[in-house]
């Protein structure tokens, strides 16, 4: 029997490994230059770590297992809680705000035959130690420059908030179990449910008509315009003060355009408060990016302070990437480099990548072998080192002439994308 | 997972906005009232009321695929079709995140627990004495979560069809299966004996294509409120 990787996990090669860290390394070369650093931690937490932070729907989702002293361990299944976790503890001495940006493995546990694959990396950023309408645009404006950064030519933001529906709920002083009711039915987006919700006997018409509204409101500048005329009718117009302040910077700096408010956004995360954001590409079924304001989660780990992030799941980005025909263009290798000096064969290669060269070593090979292997590597060149000079093999395989000296640029310089240049 | 609809988009806004909006309706028992709610909507149903093999039916700005109704809810989550027809039965038992939006009112069906009138041995009694009742059904997730609810202990045996059929050949003590009239159980001797839940056909989307392609899915979904209200 041949050995298979576990059901939703799968080896990633080549091609497709260097396209997804064209992808990510983009990516974050954006985060690098808002001035967010890298951190990396396990990919196991602890278990209460995690029913702590995250609560609700992704804490089902964890794999778990206990390790020899009997700890029950959990391997992260998103990033948020593990960079808080971390904030809390190593960072919580030191000056803030903390700008902190990953590229990390998650793991997710998914019941078999559905296609879901129980592995995929994020790449993502956390604003820990600053709120208000600023740090939300930085982290609206960041997740913009990420997506442009990915290559994508259509793509939108939805941004919202669920402090409108909490504050309505709040002063609509229904029972508890009917407050969850209405929460549940707006983060599962199930708006027959809230409707029906919504007509619970005793309850004033402009709450009823704020909780069917609200959540499915979006649009630009009028969707925000309409929630207030309703949440006001409420007496909260205020929980909605944040998300314009942030909607009207943006505005300013001409960036509304692939963003869109969404009430409908109520992520089902139990950490989420105040901004809640989504990234989508039209045509994809899922999100491409998602996160928001978590203001409480490090309360509950003993080290208050604000805190917003997002982060793209790299292998929907790479899916869009693909249905638009915009996967990054791979450099081809420069050369394949024999001879049948092996010692000549390193020598000639270190002065070839020294000049900047991608360069694979083929000692013993020559002749028609040599341009055999070059192509099958789909190198630029077929290269001999030979009597301490480096000369070009032409198709037939018989050498033709000296590379010369200096070395000339890498043909993936000049001839980009071209491979039959040889 | 997502579904690759690729093709003919590649990226341009103009390809995407002039893409036909993708609605999934079920074969079966909810197919001739979604196609007439359709047609009451105002939408082109050309080539719908008899599709004879063809699943999928370009008319005007929709293109209609047409599928098993417990696939439904797969094509819609993962984004395969942008919204569809569905029965609450399914979309419960599915468990699948799509967004629900309208109440169609047709389709009403039952769930209800049933066992045999006239069993030999009360299920009440076997539960007493082997402390599980064995119940035979095709959603496996709803009776799962109706029995705990109960809190009575029961093993779950999951078919694809005939599930009156269990309790006669002594495979279940009770069933859990939907019904409109009553009448296949009674005419098995089944007799009902608790309800579970009461299902209707809802119009569901894609929770992405609600936000990319907002105007055409709420427009289209507040026209079949509209038409299902009259």
């Amino acid at each position: 029997m041949r050995p298979m990787t576990p059901r939703g996990f799968r080896d990633v090669l080549f091609a497709e490994a260097r396209e997804r860290e064209i992808v990510a390394g983009a990516v974050s070369e954006v985060f690098a230059s808002w001035g967010y650093d890298p951190v990396d931690t396990p990919v196991v937490e602890e278990d209460s770590t995690l029913a702590r932070g995250a609560g609700g729907e992704l804490e089902r989702a964890a794999f778990r297992f206990f390790d020899l002293d009997g700890s029950l361990l959990a391997l992260r299944p998103e990033m948020t809680v593990p960079i808080a976790r971390v904030a809390a503890s190593r960072l919580a001495d030191g000056p803030g705000p903390h700008r902190i940006r990953y590229v990390a493995p998650v793991f997710r546990e998914h019941a078999s035959l559905r296609g879901q694959a129980r592995q995929f990396t994020q790449v993502g950023v956390e604003f820990i130690g600053a709120s208000g309408p600023a740090a939300d645009a930085e982290i609206v404006l960041m997740l913009l420059g990420a997506l442009a950064a990915t290559g994508l030519s259509s793509y939108l933001v939805g941004i919202g908030t669920g402090e409108v529906l909490r504050a309505v709920l709040d002063r609509a002083e229904g029972p508890a179990d009917w407050q969850d009711a209405v929460i549940a039915a707006a983060q599962g987006r199930n708006l027959v449910e809230l409707d029906v919700l919504a007509d619970r006997a005793g309850l004033d018409p402009e709450f009823a008509l704020a909780l069917r509204e609200v959540p499915r409101l979006g649009g630009g500048a009028e969707a925000l315009e309409r929630c207030r005329e309703l949440a006001a009718a409420c007496g909260c117009e205020h929980s909605l003060d944040g998300l314009s302040a942030t909607w009207r910077l943006l505005d300013a700096l001409g960036e509304t355009d692939r963003v869109r408010i969404d009430f409908g956004i109520m992520r089902s995360f139990a950490y989420y408060t105040g901004m809640q954001l989504e990234a989508y590409a039209p045509g994809l079924g899922l999100p491409l990016a998602g996160g928001g304001r978590y203001d409480r989660l490090l309360g509950a780990f003993g080290a208050p302070a604000p805190a917003a992030g997002f982060a793209l799941g790299l292998e929907r980005v790479m899916i869009a990437l693909a249905e638009e025909g915009r996967t990054p263009h791979l450099e081809p290798l420069d050369a394949v480099l024999g001879g049948h000096d092996a010692a000549a064969v390193l020598a000639a290669a270190a002065r070839l990548r020294a000049a900047g060269w991608r360069v694979r070593v083929a000692p013993g090979v020559a002749g028609i072998a040599l341009v055999r292997e070059a192509d099958e590597a789909a190198a630029a060149e077929a290269l001999l080192a030979e009597a301490g000079t480096v000369v070009r093999v032409d198709r037939a395989g018989e050498v033709a002439v000296p590379l010369g000296d200096p070395l000339p640029v890498p043909p993936r310089r000049t001839w980009a994308g071209r491979g039959e240049a040889r | 997972m997502i579904a690759r609809r690729g093709g003919t988009d590649r990226g341009s806004d103009r390809a995407l906005a002039g893409r036909p909006l993708r609605v999934a309706l079920p074969k079966g028992s909810l197919y001739a009232d979604s196609v007439a709610l359709f047609a009451a909507a105002g939408c082109d149903v050309t080539g719908l009321a008899d599709p004879g093999r063809q699943l999928t039916v370009r008319a005007g700005d929709i293109e209609y695929i047409i599928g098993k109704p417990t696939d439904i809810p797969i094509y819609v989550a993962y984004g395969a079709v942008d919204a569809a027809i569905a029965g609450k039965d399914v979309l419960l038992e599915s468990a699948l995140d799509v967004v629900e939006l309208v109440d169609l009112g047709f389709g009403a069906c039952r769930f209800v627990v049933a066992e045999p009138e006239d069993a030999e041995r009360p299920v009440a009694g076997i539960y007493r004495h082997l402390g599980v009742i064995r119940v035979a059904t095709k959603y496996p997730r709803i009776t799962e979560a109706h029995y705990a609810e109960r809190g009575l202990q029961v093993e779950i045996v999951k078919l694809s069809g005939n599930i009156e059929l269990a309790p006669l050949i002594g495979l279940a003590d009770q069933v859990v299966d939907i019904t409109a009239t009553g009448r296949t159980l009674s005419e098995n001797r089944l007799r009902i004996v608790d309800e579970v839940l009461a299902s209707t056909a809802r119009f569901v989307a894609n929770p992405v294509s609600l936000k990319t392609d907002a105007l055409r899915v709420t427009g289209l979904a507040s026209a079949l409120a509209a038409a299902a209200a009259r």
